[in-house]
């Protein structure tokens, strides 16, 4: 009985409030899809630093003949240097920060070049001499590569100490950028639906004042009162937060699996997976904002 | 039945009382008219009562119960125990006389058999068998005040207070009302009723309290409306 009357009164109250129930839904949408794309730009960035940071090294190129840095002030790097920068990798300082050392050979670095290279003309006109000898350093936390930099830069024997980190640091920054104004938008938008619910309460317990009204005169629990307001907004946040975990999985598969990962491989991204897992915090999010705004409106405009 | 220690109501943002040191008793299963002029106060007794307002001093008491001290969860209890008709019925126009009273016992959450059962018995009580399809469009005002009693009454309250519940009606529906009232009233119903109307009150020979701007003028068993009047 009290179900199904709960049931009917809630049918009744969308009814007739369709288009503001219409209204918290497509805010709940963007709001909550804006929420979830923070989200994946979060999981974005972390995919992408474990992707990278597992390729990557510090390189340390010691001197050939006609360098010119600092450190080469002897030409080419002699053995007792080489043996210098060995130990150092090797001493307990650095224990913390380096996890292998492989040393590359001329011959192995003019491989290397031969193969990366390949369609290019430019390896046509190198020769073995020309390529560094380098250290070639795999770090526990890749992260802290500037430790291992800032050491062997200008050390005897050492040309550069270079590493792809300069670049990834820019590229997740500037990934960081794009979810922090990810999570903005979402926070003003939520504040947008936390607004919305409130004034639909309120137009809502203004049209049902009768109703109200006689429910309170003969004695109806204010739960009883509040609960069909507080149902119907949550429904509509529950319809929205279903809709943008719709949309979200489908941006994941469709523009970013299927096009963005085809088209840009660089990197591996965000899967539908990385989605699913999104999925329950946009229902919690929603349910949780319209539930408690409602609770909250239904304090100021259904006094019992 | 409803006792009144010293209760001054003041409403908030205005200088005058409302009601001004009232003490007074019902008891139970009495009749009792409360006149004067508009603006005296009657309303606001009645929402007292009601706890729909709290008073500015002084106690309420409803059942035994000082009702400013129940909880804000248990002054539905106490409306469940008073039934309460107004001038301007309060029915809701999209529901039919069924569904007006049936409504009163849904939303305290009673069972369906108990509602189909009772409902029909009241409607018969108050003289409406045989419409209880119809929409409130559909009545004439007394039956929809007997509508509106019904539904007060549905739950079988102790106290039933009515605001000026003829004060819609002509004077021979609204003989037909009282005559509804008083037969509730003898069911062991304790009955407050607010009016303005002198031959009611004039032909009832009931209990008479009379307010004027908030203050007690007189409290009469058997009293007549006014004799300046
Ligand atoms: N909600 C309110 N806020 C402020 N003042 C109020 C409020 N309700 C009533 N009053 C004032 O309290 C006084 C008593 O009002 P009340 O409604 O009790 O009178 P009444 O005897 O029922 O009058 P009537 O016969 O016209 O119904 C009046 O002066 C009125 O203006
Ligand atoms: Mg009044």
């Amino acid at each position: 009985m009290r179900f199904q009357f709960i049931v009917d009164e809630i049918l009744i109250g969308l009814r007739r409030n369709i288009a503001m129930a219409i209204s918290v839904v497509l805010v709940t949408v963007v709001s909550l899809f804006l929420v979830g794309l923070g989200f994946l730009a979060q999981r974005q960035v972390d995919t992408m630093k474990d992707y990278w940071y597992d390729r990557v090294q510090v390189s340390i190129f010691l001197c050939g003949d006609g360098s010119t840095a600092a450190g080469c002030a002897d030409g080419k790097a002699t053995e007792a240097q080489k043996e210098q920068i060995q130990a150092d990798l090797a001493a307990p300082q650095l224990a913390a920060y380096v996890d292998k050392v492989y040393f590359e050979t001329q011959d192995e670095a003019f491989k290397h070049f031969k193969e990366q290279f390949k369609d290019s003309a430019l390896s046509e006109n190198v020769t073995v001499d020309q390529m560094p000898e380098s250290y070639r350093v795999d770090l526990k936390n890749p992260e802290q590569y500037q430790v291992v930099a800032e050491l062997f830069t200008d050390k005897p024997g050492v040309e550069t100490v270079e590493s792809q980190n300069e670049v990834l640091d820019r590229l997740f920054a500037l990934l960081n950028q794009l979810k922090l104004g990810a999570w903005m938008l979402a926070a003003v938008t939520l504040i947008c639906s936390v607004l919305l619910v409130a004034t639909t309460i309120r137009l809502t317990a203004f049209t049902r004042r009768r109703e109200t009204g006689i429910m309170r005169l003969v004695g109806a629990s204010n739960f009883f009162i509040q609960l069909p307001f507080i149902l119907e907004s949550m429904i509509a946040a529950a319809v929205g937060a279903g809709l943008a975990s719709v949309a979200l999985v489908g941006v994941t598969k469709f523009q970013i699996q299927d096009r963005l990962a085809q088209s840009l491989t660089f990197t591996n991204y965000v899967g539908v997976g990385d989605a699913l897992m999104v999925v329950p915090w946009l229902f919690v999010i929603g349910l949780g904002i319209a539930g408690v705004s409602a609770f909250l409106a239904l304090q100021r405009y259904l006094k019992v | 039945m409803i006792r009144f220690d010293d209760v001054t109501k003041v409403y908030p943002g205005s200088k005058h009382p409302a009601l001004n040191s009232i003490s007074l008793e019902v008891s139970k299963g009495e009749f009792v008219f409360m006149v004067g002029a508009s603006g005296s106060g009657k309303s606001t007794f009645l929402r007292l009562a009601l706890r729909e307002e709290k008073a500015t001093k002084g106690v309420v008491r409803v059942s035994g119960k000082d009702v400013a001290k129940l909880s804000t969860w248990k002054v539905p209890h106490l409306r469940r125990t008073i039934g309460a008709v107004f001038q301007d019925f309060r029915l809701l126009p999209n529901k039919t006389v069924f569904e007006n009273v049936a409504f009163a016992l849904q939303v305290i959450g009673k069972p369906r058999h108990a509602i189909a059962h009772t409902v029909p018995e009241v409607l018969e009580l108050v003289g409406l068998a045989g419409k209880e399809q119809r929409f409130p469009h559909e009545l004439s005002g007394g039956e929809q005040q007997r509508v509106a009693i019904a539904r007060a009454f549905v739950n079988r309250p102790a106290i039933l207070l009515a605001d000026e519940p003829t004060g819609n009606l002509d004077p021979n529906t609204s003989v037909g009302i009282m005559r509804l009232l008083d037969r509730i009233n003898k069911t062991g119903t304790t009955i407050v009723m607010a009016t303005h109307d002198h031959e009611i009150v004039n032909q009832m020979r009931k209990r008479v309290i009379e307010l004027e701007h908030g203050n007690m003028l007189r409290d009469e068993v058997a009293g007549v409306y006014g004799y300046s009047r």
